[in-house]
């Protein structure tokens, strides 16, 4: 028996999904806070995501919202109704990951200023989510704290600037600085921590079919004295493939890409303390840039 | 008999320099690889030809300036080795 389900479409970027769900409240958050992005145009979507519940009687009983879609993971934990909101942004990110094959998908933040984007990858703790959003209350424009999109041809950055995914210690600190209406509902002890989902800046919304050139790629790392070290070209080539999701399934189209973007785009890695230490450092490195 | 090898099709392979390494997309398998020395100049001095250890070592004395006292055979034996079972070198049927 198939519960009745319903579905929004939201345009993210380049990318259009449908969300169809068993129960409303999930959709009602996410209408809220993508209320200022356009809807997609056109019939069809690129990734349809599906909550629905783990069991059927779990509808109703302890209700536990199971991950579903075009692409998923074996592994794909349910979660609890009350998180549904992060099972969407989850859903949404998972295809992404594992569809998505028109850029190559790097796992990465990134800003813009004068045309040029700064990207920032490292592993989840690194800080490149909260330097993204930071920078965003600071004259940058937010283009994503979650994917970089890498044009095949061009070697631009393409945004998706969907919404910002706050992990613990970021909440307090982004509560202090940004609008409370712009902020999801707080999420405690989710499997990744307590999660609030915050909404870009306008411009980040406006102009987020607007590319920029990447200018420079930082691999921040939270926690030492500040700190900018040069890396070498194979490192960082490495570390690039290891930060994509779909650079081998892209095949020489990604290999040209990756190879463009380590020999064009200047590369440091930073260690920091806080978000002053953080833009000191990279206000140094981009004054100085073409 | 002494063993030859073929390197793969030029048109299989896209090379790029990177500072400290060389990388190789292999078109046919879609595997980036990712050498360091010797083993590229292996590569380019065997350039289709059908070649033993020997005529490799050869090449690559001809082309390089190599050490005097190390043993280019073996190194280069090893490295085909390597080479051959990455798919990017092939043993050649007497």
């Amino acid at each position: 028996m198939m519960a009745k389900m319903h579905d929004i479409s939201l345009k993210i970027g380049p990318a259009a999904f449908r969300i169809a769900s068993t129960w409303q409240r999930p959709l009602d958050q996410l209408t809220d806070l993508y209320k200022a992005y356009p809807a997609p145009t056109g019939e069809t979507v690129d990734f349809t995501v599906r909550l629905e519940p783990e069991k059927p009687w779990r509808r109703f009983i302890r209700p536990s919202v199971h991950i579903g879609g075009d692409f998923w993971l074996p592994d794909a934990a349910p979660l609890p109704l009350d998180q549904g909101l992060l099972a969407a942004e989850m859903g949404m990110n998972l295809q992404m990951a594992l569809g998505w094959r028109r850029h190559l998908l790097l796992h990465a933040s990134s800003v813009e200023k004068d045309g040029k984007a700064l990207v920032m990858t490292g592993l989840s703790g690194s800080g490149k989510s909260t330097l993204s959003a930071m920078l965003a209350e600071r004259g940058w424009r937010f283009m994503g704290d979650e994917f970089a999109l890498l044009s095949l041809d061009s070697g631009e950055i393409m945004p998706f600037p969907r919404l910002i995914s706050l992990k613990n210690r970021a909440i307090d600190a982004m509560q202090d600085i940004a609008s409370e209406n712009r902020f999801g509902p707080e999420m405690k002890a989710t499997p990744k921590g307590d999660i609030r989902h915050l909404v870009p800046p306008p411009d980040a919304i406006e102009r987020m079919n607007e590319p920029a050139t990447p200018a420079l790629l930082l691999f921040p790392r939270f926690g030492h004295a500040p700190e900018l070290r040069p890396m070498g070209q194979a490192e960082i080539f490495v570390r690039l493939t290891q930060a994509s999701t779909n650079y081998v399934a892209l095949g020489e189209a990604g290999f040209r890409a990756l190879t463009r973007f380590v020999d064009d785009v200047p590369v440091k890695a930073m260690d920091y303390q806080s978000i002053d230490q953080a833009e000191e450092l990279i206000d140094a490195l981009w004054s100085p840039l073409p | 008999m002494t063993q030859k090898y073929r390197a793969a099709a030029k048109d299989d392979l896209i090379w790029h320099d990177l500072d400290s390494m060389t990388l190789l997309y292999h078109r046919p398998s879609g595997i980036t690889h990712m050498l360091a020395d010797p083993a590229p100049a292996i590569l380019e001095v065997m350039n289709e030809a059908v070649l033993s250890t020997v005529e490799i070592a050869e090449r690559l004395s001809a082309r390089f300036d190599l050490e005097s006292n190390i043993d280019t055979e073996n190194i280069v034996l090893a490295r085909l080795e390597e080479l051959s079972r990455l798919g990017l070198v092939a043993p050649v049927p007497a």
